[in-house]
C-alpha cells in the first residue's frame, strides 16, 4: 500500500449559510498526479480553499488529515509550512513588495531557516530559467500590472521556489491562451519530475491534462465526488459533458 | 511665556528690518487665541516654553557655487530673503502658529539655487532633554531653470517619562521661479510624547514644479499643513506622504492645491495606517480659481484601520470657478482585504507578519522615492518597531 499523503474523509464545507461540499472523500498519495473536474457550481475552489484554510469556509464535518495528522484546525501558515501550496485562481496584487523579496521572505517562513542571499539567488535564478521566465519580473512588484498569464507563471515559479509537498493548482489554466497553457503546464511537470511532489488540479479543461497526464481524474457534481477513472474520464467528458455522466449516474 | 521680552532678549544684534519684521509678527501672535481642533479632540493646548535649539541641524556643507544655504540666524543670512519672508496670503494649521514661528524661531535654513543640484541639502532635528523645542522657519528660493532637493529631518530621543513635551512648530516657505524645480522632503519620526505643528506653503511660477514629500510616523500630537499656490501657466506639483498613528496619537493634515494658472497640475497622493486609539482627519482641497483653464488636479487618501478602536476621517472637497477643469478625488477607509491576508498567510507567514507586510508595502513606494538613503532606512526602522505589536 503506497503512503498516503493527504486523506479527505467525509468533508463537509460551509460558507456563510450554504453547503457547498456534501461528503467529500479523496486519497492523494506521494508523488501522483490527481485531476478535480466538475462544472460551475460544484464545489472546486471551495475544496481548494477549504485545503489551505481559508477562514471564511467552515468544516462542518469530516476530516483532512496530512501526513497522517488531521489538520481541520491548523492556521493557514502553519498549512503552508506543512507543504500544503496552493496556486490562486486569482492572484492578489501585493503593490510595495518585490517578487524576489518576497520569495525569499516566504521561502525563510515555510521552510523555517533563513538562506543567505546568494544561495536565494541562485536557487531563484535557476527556477525562472526552467519556466522560461524573465529575470526582470523579479524586481516588480508582486502581480501589480501582471497579465493573466504572467500572474499564473509567478504562482508556479512560487511552487518552484517553495518546493511544497502537495500543490493545489485552481485554475491555473484558466484565462491563458494556448501557448500560456503549455507553458504553465511544462513548468509544473519539470518542478514534479525530480520531486516526489503530489498535485492536485482543478480545471475545466483538458489542455493542461494533456501536458501532466494525470494518475487519476476524479469528476466532482454538487459537492462529492461521483466518479473516478484515469485520463480516458477526461475524454469523455470533454466529449460529452457533464449532464451526460449524471444521467449515467442515474443523478 | 513667548513674552516681547523673550523676543527682544532674541533680537539684540539683528539687524533693524528684521527686529521691525519679528516684533509685527509678535504683535499679530500676542492677538490670536490658541485654536482647537475638535475633530482631534484638542482643546486648550498649551505651548510648551521656548527654548534654545544649540545642536548643530545644517548635515553637509553645499554652501557654494550656484546655492547658497545658510543657518537662518546667521548675522546677514536673510538679506538676500527680504522680498520672500512675508507672505501676504494666510496659511498654514494656523496664524497662531505661523506667527509664533516667524516672531520665536530658534532655528531654521534660507536656500537659493541658481543652478540644477544634484546632492540633496541635508537638515536634520534630534530633540533631547536639553534641546526640546525646535522652532524653525525655512525660506527656499529656487531661481529659473534650477533644481533642488531638500530633507529635512525631525527625530527625538525615544519615549522619556521626565521629558512629556517634545516641541516643533515650524513655517516653511517656497518659491519656484519660472521652470524651476524644487523637492522637499519632511521626515517626521519623534517619539509619542512629541507635539508636531508645521506649516508650508509654496508658490509655483510658470512651468515649474514643487514636489512634497511628507511622513509622518511620530509625535503624539501632529498637525500639518502644505498650501501649494500653482500661480502660473503649467505650473505643476505632487505631493505625497504616509502617516502611521498608534497610541493616543492624533494626526491632522491638511492639503490645499491653488490651481490659478492655465493648464497646472496637481496630484495629492496619501497613505496611512492607524492601531491602538489613534485617530487622524486628511483634510484635502483642491481649489480651481477662476481663469485656470484645463487644469487638473488629482487627491487619493488610503488609509488602513489596524484596529477597530481608531477613528479616521477625510475631508476631501472640490472647488471650481471655472469650468473647464478636471479634479478627481478619491478615498477609502478600511481593514485589510482578508484576501490578500490569505494569499500571504498561505505562502507561510503568520498573520502578525502578513499584516506588517501590506503595511509596510502601501508605504513603500512613496519611501522608495526618498533620495537619501540613511533617512529610508530610518523610516523602514521606525515603522517596523512601531508595527511590532499590530
Amino acid at each position: 500500500m503506497s503512503e498516503k499523503l493527504l486523506k479527505i474523509e467525509n468533508l463537509e464545507t460551509m460558507i456563510e449559510d450554504k453547503k457547498i461540499l456534501k461528503g467529500l472523500n479523496l486519497e492523494i498519495g506521494k508523488g501522483e498526479v490527481h485531476v478535480i473536474m466538475g462544472p460551475n457550481g460544484a464545489g472546486k475552489s471551495t475544496l481548494a480553499n477549504t485545503l489551505m484554510g481559508h477562514p471564511k469556509y467552515t468544516i462542518v464535518k469530516g476530516d483532512i488529515i496530512f501526513e497522517g495528522e488531521i489538520i481541520n484546525d491548523l492556521r493557514v501558515d502553519e498549512r503552508a509550512k506543512k507543504g500544503i501550496f496552493l496556486s490562486f485562481q486569482y492572484p492578489e496584487e501585493i503593490p510595495g513588495v518585490t517578487v524576489e523579496n518576497f520569495l525569499r521572505t516566504a521561502k525563510g517562513a515555510v521552510s523555517g531557516k533563513q538562506m543567505s542571499i546568494m544561495a536565494f539567488k541562485k536557487l531563484l535564478k535557476e527556477k525562472i530559467k526552467m519556466l522560461d521566465m524573465k529575470e526582470e519580473y523579479l524586481s516588480r512588484y508582486l502581480n501589480e500590472g501582471f497579465s493573466g498569464g504572467e500572474k499564473k507563471k509567478n504562482e508556479i515559479l512560487q511552487m518552484a521556489v517553495l518546493e511544497p509537498k502537495l500543490a493545489i493548482l485552481d485554475e491555473t489554466d484558466s484565462g491563458l491562451d494556448v501557448d500560456a497553457i503549455r507553458i504553465v503546464a511544462e513548468g509544473v511537470k519539470k518542478i514534479i519530475e525530480n520531486t516526489d511532489t503530489s498535485v492536485l488540479v482543478i480545471t475545466h479543461h483538458n489542455k493542461m491534462l494533456d501536458y501532466l497526464r494525470p494518475d487519476f481524474v476524479h469528476v466532482l457534481i454538487d459537492g462529492r465526488i461521483v466518479k473516478t477513472g484515469d485520463m480516458n474520464l477526461a475524454k469523455e467528458i470533454e466529449s460529452s459533458g457533464y449532464e451526460a455522466l449524471k444521467n449515467q449516474l442515474g443523478e | 511665556m513667548y513674552s516681547i521680552e523673550l523676543l527682544n532678549g532674541l533680537l539684540c544684534k539683528k539687524e533693524e528690518w528684521i527686529k521691525a519684521y519679528r516684533l509685527r509678527k509678535f504683535e499679530e501672535f500676542e492677538k490670536l487665541p490658541v485654536p482647537s481642533w475638535k475633530r482631534l479632540k484638542l482643546e486648550n493646548f498649551s505651548i510648551p516654553d521656548f527654548k534654545e535649539y544649540r545642536k548643530e541641524f545644517l548635515k553637509n556643507d553645499i554652501d557654494g557655487e550656484g546655492i547658497f544655504v545658510k543657518d537662518i540666524n546667521d548675522v546677514s543670512a536673510l538679506d538676500e530673503f527680504k522680498e520672500y519672508i512675508d507672505v501676504q496670503k494666510s496659511f498654514g494649521i494656523s496664524d497662531k502658529f505661523v506667527t509664533l514661528g516667524e516672531a520665536f524661531y530658534n532655528s531654521g535654513v534660507v536656500i537659493k539655487a541658481a543652478s540644477k543640484l544634484k546632492e540633496p541639502v541635508r537638515i536634520s532635528y534630534s530633540l533631547d532633554n536639553e534641546n526640546s523645542v525646535v522652532i524653525d522657519h525655512n525660506i527656499i528660493v529656487a531661481e529659473r531653470d534650477s533644481e533642488i532637493t531638500v530633507v529635512i529631518d525631525y527625530s527625538s530621543l525615544s519615549e522619556n517619562e521626565e521629558y512629556m513635551n517634545f516641541f516643533h512648530n515650524g513655517v516653511t516657505k517656497v518659491y519656484a521661479a519660472d521652470k524651476a524645480v524644487v523637492n522637499i522632503v519632511k521626515v517626521q519620526r519623534m517619539s509619542n510624547s512629541a507635539y508636531h505643528f508645521d506649516s508650508n506653503v509654496a508658490f509655483i511660477g510658470r512651468e515649474a514644479k514643487v514636489n512634497w514629500i511628507s511622513v509622518e510616523i511620530g509625535s503624539g500630537i501632529s498637525a500639518t499643513s502644505f498650501i501649494t499656490n500653482l500661480e502660473k501657466t503649467a505650473s505643476e506639483s505632487s505631493l505625497k506622504s504616509i502617516y502611521f498613528g498608534d497610541g493616543e496619537s492624533r494626526i491632522d493634515m491638511q492639503y490645499t492645491m491653488n490651481h490659478i494658472g492655465m493648464r497646472s497640475i496637481s496630484n495629492i497622493e496619501t497613505r496611512g495606517a492607524l492601531k491602538d486609539k489613534a485617530r487622524k482627519v486628511f483634510r484635502g482641497n483642491l481649489d480651481f480659481k477662476k481663469g485656470a483653464r484645463k487644469a487638473k488636479g488629482e487627491e487619493a487618501e488610503y488609509a488602513l484601520l489596524l484596529d477597530p478602536t481608531v477613528k479616521a476621517d477625510a475631508i476631501p472637497v472640490l472647488f471650481c470657478a471655472e469650468d473647464d477643469v478636471q479634479g478627481n478625488h478619491a478615498a477609502s477607509a478600511g481593514q485589510i482585504d482578508e484576501n490578500q491576508l490569505f494569499y500571504l498567510m498561505s505562502r507561510g507567514f503568520n498573520e502578525k507578519e502578513a499584516k506588517k507586510l501590506i503595511v509596510e508595502a502601501s508605504f513603500k513606494p512613496i519611501i522608495d522615492s526618498i533620495p537619501v538613503e540613511d533617512i529610508k532606512e530610518s523610516i523602514n526602522l521606525e515603522i517596523h518597531r512601531r508595527l511590532v505589536y499590530v
